[in-house]
């Protein structure tokens, strides 16, 4: 296609769905990874730059413990993980945050690190929260066996054989990560001390070259594992199977309050990929090759389909939902008229009408698929300078704030807040693990102890306030008069330049659930597989089907 | 509630150390347990926020803020808003009692009125009167100072500092601004359009008596566990599969 024929955002304004639309609870918790999830984007950076990845370190026993380092090396930077593997007794295996003991560990360390570095590490990556890093470091995670398929693929490999197909199938992971921090945590590197890096100026990057490498090691063990148990008998894993298996990950609670902790990274995620659907819809006509990569991505996305289970009520409902709207797709793909004006928004409106919001989203991540020369510039928009949005503009009348309130918060201003089931529940910190929960306000203590999640709220009784407040004023003094307001009318104003910064819903809320708040973040990771275990707890598959290390350079993907 | 330092079970960021021992927090670490630790303290989410920005900003400025943001809120602990706001007119912004203002409060009001009559406009001169743990305020007027392309001038019965482009008065704040509590009075000039402050390469280290200390507060925030608590989180299925 030529460049002339690439639709500017100002052509595309168009079509962007509104955040009255996109921003609600239900479509959030029916996101699809897509091209421009932060997996996805780690990837097209390692396959068209210059770096190299090896192995430079392996140190396992015969049991399976002991360290390696997976180097990933350009000119200008190498990021090392430093791989360490344990034996765990099985009754020590839990994907809680409160678990005391893992599997295996792991810290991305900055540099190439020397054996005091690994010593160093040795001596606190292991004990995970209980110890500590430094600024060389830029995440730390650990990871648990998949007990089930880690010991039957030793077993098969050991004994010459490839594994199950169907144990494979119903896993299709070795190992699942049950933490990955960044950002500073336990000393780690600031993250805005390396966000000028180009390499990782997208939204978690560190975090997605950490797993990524972790899937290697994850086969590398056992390998090992074996061949130490088989000797020359043992065989190494089938490549097409070893593509199958991604990295699980188990997530909690903790990761809900992210998003609306951050509400100008949230409109970024948000904006780049409703403008991506808004370039893709607003093209004059279809390029053959697009309408085949459609096709391509859309048998990609029934296979996946097929082998995402889940027991959950709500998520098997929603697979149903999935599996049917993927047929229907595939119905109109046989006789859609690519010829029409406006094609990709036809097919677009159709799906609107058609589909219910498991299949519209899908929908959405096919139709971004095909187009990565249209949108992966995107990509470079997704991370924000929350720093720069932080300052409150006291100047502004206490008039336009009302306005804005009245505008972009109509729907928070709607809830009744008055009613027992909208105010159900409430957001906490737990003293005994520190760990985020949410509690039940009608028969658990704890609530003057709220968490600041429910902004719907929060912003309502700031509304209150505003009503009877001199409307001349400027709003400087009314925080003076009503510091209680501070954190609500920070986000009114972020929110005023930033119209996708807010969840639309009421996030105490009986009804609320709060899987749909880690799907929306999930699918921006770029996870599939997403299985809810209960309404705030959820594993998922991180990069199953993608390449590992020694396939990147080799091969064509987006 | 489980202290022992060594309860790898605890989702908690604030490290553990002992003694004398350098305690490096990062800048994250450092505005997380610094926010909890205010609002633990009385201030709202809103100004907890502040007090965050302030001791982060002092961190990787190679100013320890977190000690003396815990030497602040332990004597502004309980204290009601009233007594520790500033009033704001023209020419002085004291408290109405004459208390000591709170810095954090006073930086971020004067953020508030950068651009309004009252505020910190060039040739303005104001009263502060005595301010708690002015170093405090210094992240407040530095940005102050950036934004709005200012000179700004504190000047104490000690002496004067002036918050210009460039590093060097960082250091004679570090040593000046650091007392319990400052009489001063701030003066405002228009200046050059300022580069953004340079953090130095180096942060600074805490203690683990104010790491301690902050966590005090910050579990102020925190609700006990309960058997209704400890069943809500995560999921009754094993693990171990």
């Amino acid at each position: 296609m030529s460049v002339t024929k690439l639709n500017k955002t100002s052509e595309a304004a168009r079509f962007m769905r509104p955040a009255s639309e996109v921003m609600r609870l239900k479509r959030m918790g029916s996101g699809h990874p897509t091209r421009l999830s932060f997996l996805r984007i780690l990837l097209r950076r390692l396959r068209s730059s210059d770096w190299q990845v090896d192995r430079p370190v392996w140190n396992v026993n015969a049991n399976g413990v002991g360290h390696g380092v997976y180097r990933v090396k350009s000119d200008e930077r190498t990021y090392s993980l430093v791989a360490f593997a344990h034996d765990l007794p099985d009754d020590m295996r839990s994907d809680r945050v409160i678990a005391t003991a893992w599997d295996a560990t792991f810290t991305l360390f900055d540099g190439d690190p020397t054996p005091d570095d690994i010593a160093r590490l040795a001596d606190n990556v292991p004990y995970q929260e209980a110890g500590r890093v430094s600024p060389k470091e830029l995440t730390l995670a650990r990871a648990n066996r998949s007990v089930r398929l880690f010991k039957h693929v030793v077993d098969a490999l050991s004994e010459g054989r490839q594994p199950d197909t169907n144990e494979i199938n119903a896993v299709r992971y070795l190992m699942r990560t049950t933490a990955v921090y960044g950002s500073g945590k336990f000393g780690a590197s600031d993250r805005a001390d390396i966000a000028q890096r180009p390499e990782l100026a997208a939204p978690f990057q560190v975090e997605m070259l950490t797993v990524w490498l972790i899937r290697a090691f994850t086969v590398d063990i056992v390998e090992h594992m074996a061949a130490e148990k088989g000797g020359a008998r043992a065989v190494k894993l089938d490549r097409d199977t070893r593509r199958s298996l991604g990295v699980g990950n188990s997530t909690g609670l903790g990761m809900a309050p992210f998003i609306v902790r951050h509400p100008v990274l949230l409109n970024n995620w948000m904006i780049a990929r409703e403008e991506a659907l808004a370039r893709v819809r607003a093209q004059m006509d279809a390029d053959p090759d697009a309408i085949l990569g459609l096709k391509d991505a859309h048998a990609a996305a029934i296979l996946n389909a097929v082998a995402w289970h889940s027991e959950h009520p709500v998520q098997v409902r929603k697979l149903h939902d999935l599996r049917r709207d993927l047929d229907l797709i595939a119905s109109q793909l046989d006789t859609f008229d690519w010829a029409v004006t406006l094609p990709w928004n036809e097919l677009w409106l159709w799906g609107e009408k058609t589909l219910t919001y498991e299949g519209q989203e899908a929908l959405l991540a096919l139709m971004l698929e095909p187009h990565g020369a249209l949108i992966d510039d995107l990509a470079d928009h997704m991370g924000a300078d929350e720093a720069a949005c932080f300052r409150i503009n006291g100047a502004m009348s206490v008039a336009d704030l009302r306005g804005v309130l009245e505008n972009d918060y109509a729907w928070a201003l709607a809830i009744d807040f008055t009613t027992p089931e909208n105010i159900a529940r409430f957001w906490y910190v737990s003293e005994e693990k520190l760990e985020p929960r949410l509690g039940e306000r009608a028969t658990e203590d704890g609530a003057t102890l709220e968490q600041p999640l429910c902004i719907a709220r929060l912003v309502a009784e700031l509304y209150v306030t505003v009503q009877d407040y001199d409307e001349t004023k400027p709003v400087a003094a009314l925080l003076l008069a009503h510091p209680e307001h501070r954190y609500a009318l920070r986000r009114v104003q972020i929110t005023k330049n930033h119209p996708y910064a807010e969840v639309h819903d009421n996030l105490i809320a009986a009804n609320m659930l709060p899987v749909d708040l880690l799907r929306c973040k999930l699918a921006y990771f770029g996870a599939s597989q997403f299985d809810p275990r209960s309404d705030r707890w959820v594993r998922i598959n991180l990069f199953a089907g993608a390449p590992f290390p020694d396939e990147i350079k080799t091969e064509c993907m987006g | 509630m489980n202290t022992n330092p060594h309860d790898q079970t605890r989702g908690d960021s604030a490290p553990f150390f002992h003694g004398a021992e350098p305690a490096p927090l990062s800048c994250n670490e450092a505005a997380s347990l610094c926010m909890k630790a205010a609002r633990g303290a009385g201030m709202s989410w809103g100004m907890a926020e502040e007090a965050g920005f302030s001791a982060s900003w002092l961190v990787s400025h190679g100013i320890d803020g977190p000690s003396y943001l815990r030497a602040h809120l332990e004597r502004a602990d309980g204290k009601a808003w009233e007594d520790l706001c500033p009033t704001i007119t023209p020419a002085t912004w004291r408290n109405a009692a004459d208390h000591a203002v709170c810095p954090i409060i006073l930086g971020a009001t004067m953020c508030d009125y950068a651009d309004l009559p009252q505020g910190p406009a060039p040739d303005a001169v104001i009263q502060l009167g005595p301010v708690s743990m002015p170093i405090l305020l210094v992240p407040f007027l530095a940005e102050l100072a950036r934004k709005n392309a200012l000179k700004i001038t504190l000047v104490g019965a000690d002496g004067t500092i002036c918050i210009e482009d460039s590093a060097a008065w960082l250091d004679v704040a570090a040593r000046s601004l650091t007392a319990q509590q400052l009489d001063l009075t701030l003066s405002v000039k228009a200046a050059q359009p300022h580069k953004s402050s340079v953090p130095t390469t180096s942060k600074s280290c805490t203690t683990a008596a104010t790491i301690a200390a902050l966590n005090t507060l910050a579990m102020r925030t925190t609700v006990p566990a309960s058997e209704a608590s400890r069943a809500s989180a995560g999921s009754t299925l094993s693990d171990n599969d």
